[in-house]
């Protein structure tokens, strides 16, 4: 376990480490002259004076060597220092935290929902195993897989917000604009949760205990209840994890049709105006935050199954 | 799988369904109805007619026919993406099982770590530093795209190479390059083959969403992502325009989908029926 935890623990701080490099260069691989880019994200504007800018330069250090550079940038970004917007000529800092509290509960509202919609349908298809029930859950929700979330999302705005007029169809204003991106973004979370409800449930269902308490004539209701749905919903857990994790960042395409002030609008802002600080710590964050995630939901699936476990080293 | 029938039913419609895209595509310049930039100016956001199979679009261009022409960029493109990433994942995933050591570590942590990147940001971020078109937009789809198939490449690999002819191939003296391409490639082939056509329809949804997102395909080319984004301010007038193009786009990728189901059921059945003999 204590191996397992430290390999992991050495991932994480890899794909950190990785990534924030990766983002650091950004204003060197870029066109243009990388001192005035870093330059501009400390003074939030254009310096046109060459002897001014060769001075800040000099005081910021950006003669030194690359590497430590990059150890000043990565020391100053995590005690809070992410440089100042292009755009907004704000702390970036400001503006990634707002948003990844809009994304958060997007996400969570979302997967909620996934959860709340897979739960009922992953059991019935389970418990109807290979009959017309079962046939119809698992063939509508794999066809979600296939649903491009650019194409659900205008199709329900077309119907919600624009011919019912019962939603609103963008903006992030009140608990009913919540609705419309969190379920698009459900869509597919849905239909992988179901999938791994159903088939946790059907190997939950077969295992030995289940059918000696049949055999004790504990009533089909109860034991679905005690035995089968909490081993059932193992896998359903770790896959929650994952979702959650690749969600913070995989909300562009949502969060830019309803115009959600979260993450995924701020990156695809960031990218679309060159805006490299803000680009730079809207990367570090999401990436951070979904490393983390995901190494601390395979710890604790670990926990809960030794047996599991031992497959993921 | 639950009914025979049922699956195969479905499986022929899927094929069927895709045969009759991928040839109405591949022969867009002869069969479509308008030249994908003709503009009939007087005859803008037309509902669906006689005149224009599925109407027109805000500058009077008939839909059909650039449904047919945008339909080459985004398959073209799902399908260079799905090639390229299925060959480095499967050469990566080989190499690692092949190789083990630390090799095989470093191979597999990077794994770990480009899976926790959210693709959609990767694919932004390549886009934005290496411009758009079709080269960068292939690189963007395959920095993070090869992972699945490494995976899945390396735990064939691994369990292929524990079997006996691979033992004995390597004892009566068959080079590593020999026993890897006679021996454990073809294994491998009809589960990858299943793993790529899964992966094709994320690849083809993918494709869509950096182009509706204006970062894929650039005009006067267009493909299906970027005809629905241009059709959605018209949405409540010309409500075609934005379901055509996301109806091929789901189309494709669910017939696709549901074939690669079939065959990674079928590849996993013959296996295991191979691993009892």
């Amino acid at each position: 376990m204590l191996k397992f935890i430290a390999r992991r623990t050495a991932t994480l701080v890899a794909a950190v480490l990785l990534s924030s490099f990766a983002v650091f260069l950004i204003p060197y691989v870029t066109p243009g002259d990388p001192v005035r880019k870093i330059i501009r994200s400390r003074v939030a504007g254009d310096v046109v004076d060459e002897s001014v800018v060769q001075s800040l330069g000099q005081s910021l250090g950006l003669q030194d060597a690359l590497f430590v550079q990059y150890l000043r940038w990565l020391g100053s970004f995590f005690s809070g220092d992410m440089g100042l917007s292009y755009v907004s000529r704000t702390p970036v800092v400001e503006q990634v935290m707002p948003a990844l509290g809009v994304t958060v509960s997007l996400v969570t509202v979302a997967l909620g929902a996934a959860v709340l919609a897979s739960l009922p349908l992953g059991t019935a298809a389970a418990l109807r195993q290979g009959r017309r029930t079962d046939r119809w859950i698992t063939a509508v929700t794999q066809s979600f897989i296939a649903m491009p979330e650019y194409w659900l999302a205008p199709m329900l705005v077309l119907l919600f917000a624009l011919k019912l007029a019962v939603l609103p169809s963008a903006g992030w204003n009140d608990a009913s604009s919540v609705v419309l991106p969190a379920a698009t973004l459900a869509l597919r979370p849905a239909s992988y949760f179901t999938a791994a409800v159903r088939s946790g449930m059907i190997d939950a269902l077969s295992a030995e205990h289940v059918f000696a308490a049949r055999a004790r004539g504990l009533g089909r209701t109860r034991t679905v209840l005690d035995h089968v749905i909490p081993n059932g919903l193992l896998p359903l857990a770790t896959l929650l994890a994952v979702w959650f994790a690749g969600l913070l960042g995989g909300s562009v395409i949502v969060e830019v049709i309803f115009a959600v002030p979260g993450m995924g609008r701020l990156l695809y802002d960031a990218v679309v105006n060159s805006d490299i600080p803000l680009a730079q710590g809207g990367v570090v964050v999401v990436v951070a935050l979904a490393v983390g995630i995901t190494t601390l939901a395979d710890f604790v699936h670990r926990l809960l199954s030794p047996k599991a476990g031992a497959a993921l080293v | 799988m639950c009914n025979v029938r049922t699956r195969i039913t479905a499986d022929r419609a899927a094929l069927a369904v895709l045969a009759v895209v991928v040839l109405a595509v591949a022969a867009a310049p002869w069969i479509a109805p308008y030249a994908p930039e003709a503009q009939d100016l007087a005859r803008r956001l037309a509902p669906p007619g006689p005149e224009h199979w599925l109407g027109t679009d805000h500058l009077g261009r008939d839909l059909l026919s650039r449904l047919l022409d945008g339909g080459r960029f985004s398959m073209l493109m799902a399908v260079a993406a799905t090639v390229l990433t299925a060959v480095l994942g499967t050469a990566v995933g080989v190499a690692s099982a092949r190789r083990r050591g630390w090799l095989d570590e470093f191979l597999t942590r990077s794994n770990d770590v480009l899976l926790a990147l959210p693709e959609m940001v990767v694919a932004l971020f390549i886009v934005a530093a290496m411009g758009t078109g079709f080269g960068p937009l292939l690189i963007a789809l395959t920095v993070t795209g090869w992972t699945p198939f490494a995976r899945l490449a390396r735990t064939l690999a691994y369990d292929v190479s524990a079997r006996g002819f691979v033992e004995a191939a390597r004892v009566v003296g068959c080079p590593p390059s020999f026993i890897v391409f006679r021996h454990i490639l073809p294994h491998l082939a009809a589960p990858m083959l299943g793993q790529a056509t899964l992966r094709f329809g994320q690849l083809l949804i993918s494709v869509g969403a950096l182009s509706y997102l204006g970062l894929g395909v650039q005009p006067p080319q267009s493909d299906w992502g970027s005809m629905l984004a241009a059709a959605q301010p018209y949405a409540e007038r010309a409500p075609m325009g934005i379901i055509a193009p996301g109806l091929a786009i789901f189309l494709v990728a669910l017939c696709v989908t549901l074939i690669g189901q079939h065959a990674t059921a079928a590849a996993r059945t013959k296996q295991e029926a191979v691993a009892h003999a």
